[in-house]
C-alpha cells in the first residue's frame, strides 16, 4: 500500500526542523525540543509518531501547525493547487486562512468553545471548510451518530458533555469534510473500548478519503491498526522511519507514552 | 507572497503613535521597554504608544494584550477618536474605501464615523451608554443619529438587539442604572451593535464583572463575532479572553509592540521577555 502511494507527490516536506526555546527569565538557558527532523508525508498515508515522553511527538504536530515558531528548518505544504509554501515563513494571517481548511489539528481536547449546542458545533466546522449549512447540518449527525453521542446529545450545550463525549464531539468537529493534512495528538486517550473503536475506525476512513494524517496515540494497538507508516523519535530527533511491519516490532511499551 | 487567500484588511494602523507633553524626537529613543518607562527623564513627556502597526480583516479580532500603562487603551481610543492622536495613518475600508486617513477628520467627521462605521464597548458602561436613559433609549440614540425616525421600528430594533443580548424584553423602558453590571455590559453591546457597524472596538468588556457573569458577556461577545463578521480589536490584560476571542494579538509594554504573534503562539511559545512574564503569570 504505501509503495503505491509514494508515487504520488507529498503533501508535507518537513526539512531539518529545529526547535529551540529560549527562556529569558530562567537565566536566559535556551531548551531545544527537536533537532534536525526531516521526512515527508503523502496524500492518504497515515503516519504515527512514536518515541517516549520528551521525544518531540508533539512538539512536531505545534511546529507544523505554527503553534510554536520554527527556529530552523522548512515545513513545506503543498496547497491544492500544487503550490507549495514553507509554514515557516508563511505570514500569521496566511497561517490562519490555511488552519482549519488546510491543515487540522485534533489534540485531546475539547478548547473552549461559546454555548454552541453539539451539532451546531460540529456543523460550523464543515462550514467553514466550505460545507453547504445543510450539507454540513447533515453529515455532523451522521458523524456524531458513528461515534456513539446519541441524538439526545445533539442540541445540548458541550460544556455539560463527559470527557469522552467531548473528545468525540471534538473528533467528529475535526474531521467533518476534513481538512487534506491532519494532526492527531492522541485524540482517543479518554475513550473507553467501545468508542475508542468506534473512533479508530472514523480515522481509518480518512486515508480511504486521501487525508494524510500525522498523529501521536499512546498505545500500540492504534497505531498498528491505523498507520502506514512509523516514525519513532527520540530525544528531539527522528530514528528510524519505515513501514509499520519493520518498525513496529522495534517499539517498546515505553515509545508509546504521552 | 503565496496564492494563499488572506482577507483584506478593514482595518488598517501605520505608525500610530501618542504621547502627552513637549515633543521632542529623542524622547522616542529614551523611552519603551528597554528603558523600562513611557515616560522621558529629560523632557517628563509620556510616550503613551508608538510605532504601533497592524492590520484587522473582516471576521477577525484581534487582541492587545499589555499589563495597565503598556499603551493598549491608548491605541483602541486613538482609533475610535476619543483620543487625538499625535502621528499616524488609520485607514477603514468601509469608510471613504480607505482613502482617507481618519486621523486627519474633523472632530465632527470623527464623531460620524462612530454612528454607522465604528463602535466602541468599553470597560466602564457608564462612558458608552446614559446610565439615567432607559436601555431602549439608550440604542434608539445611535438609531435617531443614524436617520431612524420612525418609533415603531426604532423599538423593534431595540427589541431584536435586546432579545439577541439577552437582556430580558421587560425591561427595555427601565434606565440603565438600575441594571446589574453584566445587564449594563449587554446593553452597552446592544447599543454598539445598533447600525450594523462592520468594526468593533472592545476595551476590557469583562473586567470588573464577575466570574460566572463574565463569561457569559464573553460568550454573547465571541457568538456575536462570528456571526456578525465585523473586524474587531480587543484590548484586555486578561489572557482568558484573548484566547476566547482572538486569533492573532500584539503584546504591548511601556508603549510599544513587543510582540505581535498567532494567539495560540503567545500563548504556547512566547518570545519576548515581558510577553514569557505574562503567559507565566496567567499560567500560575
Amino acid at each position: 500500500m504505501t509503495m503505491t502511494m509514494n508515487k504520488t507527490l507529498p503533501i508535507l516536506d518537513v526539512k531539518n526542523v529545529s526547535k529551540s526555546f529560549t527562556l529569558h527569565n530562567i537565566d536566559g538557558r535556551t531548551v531545544t525540543a527537536l533537532e534536525d527532523a526531516s521526512f515527508v508525508v503523502h496524500p492518504g498515508e497515515h503516519v504515527s509518531l512514536a518515541g517516549s515522553s520528551g521525544a518531540g511527538k508533539s512538539t512536531l504536530l505545534r511546529l507544523i501547525y505554527r503553534t510554536y515558531s520554527i527556529t530552523a528548518g522548512s515545513v513545506s505544504f503543498r496547497l491544492a493547487n500544487d503550490e507549495w509554501v514553507d509554514i515557516a515563513q508563511l505570514s500569521d494571517a496566511e497561517v490562519i486562512a490555511l488552519r482549519g481548511r488546510e491543515i487540522g489539528y485534533v489534540s485531546q481536547f475539547l478548547h473552549a468553545q461559546p454555548r454552541r449546542s453539539v451539532i451546531d458545533l460540529v456543523a460550523r466546522a464543515g462550514v467553514s471548510r466550505g460545507m453547504s449549512t445543510a450539507d454540513a447540518h447533515e453529515q455532523a449527525g451522521y458523524s456524531l451518530a458513528r461515534l456513539g453521542i446519541s441524538r439526545t446529545l445533539w442540541d445540548v450545550h458541550t460544556s455539560v458533555l463527559s470527557g469522552g463525549e467531548k473528545q468525540r464531539v471534538n473528533i467528529a468537529a475535526g474531521l467533518i469534510s476534513p481538512p487534506r493534512l491532519l494532526l492527531l495528538d492522541e485524540p482517543v486517550s479518554a475513550l473507553d473500548p467501545e468508542n475508542r473503536e468506534r473512533a479508530i475506525e472514523v480515522i481509518a476512513d480518512l486515508s480511504d478519503q486521501g487525508v494524510a494524517v500525522l498523529a501521536v496515540f499512546h498505545d500500540l494497538d492504534a497505531i498498528s491498526r491505523l498507520a502506514s507508516r512509523i516514525i519513532l523519535m527520540s530525544r528531539g530527533s527522528v530514528v528510524t522511519d519505515g513501514p509499520v511491519d519493520q518498525v513496529l516490532p522495534q517499539l517498546t511499551p515505553g515509545d508509546v507514552q504521552p | 507572497m503565496t496564492s494563499i487567500h488572506v482577507p483584506s484588511p478593514i482595518i488598517q494602523v501605520r505608525n500610530l503613535g501618542k504621547y502627552y507633553g513637549n515633543f521632542d524626537p529623542a524622547m522616542i529613543d529614551r523611552t519603551g521597554p528597554e528603558h523600562g518607562t513611557a515616560r522621558d527623564h529629560v523632557t517628563a513627556s509620556i510616550v503613551a504608544a508608538w510605532g504601533v502597526n497592524f492590520d484587522v480583516a473582516a471576521g477577525e479580532a484581534l487582541g492587545i494584550v499589555g499589563e495597565s500603562g503598556s499603551g493598549k487603551s491608548t491605541v483602541l481610543r486613538c482609533i475610535a477618536g476619543d483620543v487625538a492622536a499625535s502621528t499616524g495613518d488609520v485607514r477603514l475600508a468601509p469608510f471613504e474605501d480607505g482613502n482617507v486617513n481618519i486621523l486627519d477628520l474633523d472632530p465632527s467627521a470623527r464623531r460620524q464615523l462612530r454612528i454607522n462605521t465604528l463602535s466602541v464597548v468599553y470597560q466602564d458602561p457608564a462612558e458608552g451608554l446614559a446610565l439615567g436613559v432607559t436601555a431602549g433609549g439608550n440604542i434608539a440614540d445611535p438609531l435617531t443619529a443614524a436617520g431612524w425616525r420612525n418609533f415603531g421600528a426604532i423599538r423593534d430594533r431595540a427589541r431584536e438587539l435586546l432579545a439577541r443580548t439577552e437582556v430580558p424584553l421587560d425591561r427595555m423602558d427601565d434606565i440603565v442604572r438600575n441594571f446589574s453590571g453584566g445587564m449594563r455590559q449587554r446593553v452597552q453591546i446592544a447599543r454598539a451593535l445598533a447600525n450594523k457597524p462592520p468594526i468593533l472596538l472592545l476595551d476590557e468588556p469583562t473586567t470588573g464583572l464577575d466570574a460566572s457573569v463574565a463569561s457569559g458577556v464573553l460568550d454573547l461577545i465571541r457568538q456575536l463575532l462570528e456571526e456578525l463578521q465585523v473586524a474587531a480589536i480587543v484590548v484586555s490584560h486578561d489572557f482568558g479572553v484573548i484566547e476566547m476571542l482572538t486569533e492573532r494579538c500584539l503584546v504591548m509594554q511601556h508603549g510599544r509592540v513587543v510582540e505581535d504573534a498567532l494567539t495560540d503562539q503567545l500563548l504556547e511559545d512566547p518570545h519576548h521577555p515581558y510577553s514569557q512574564k505574562l503567559v507565566a503569570a496567567a499560567r500560575t
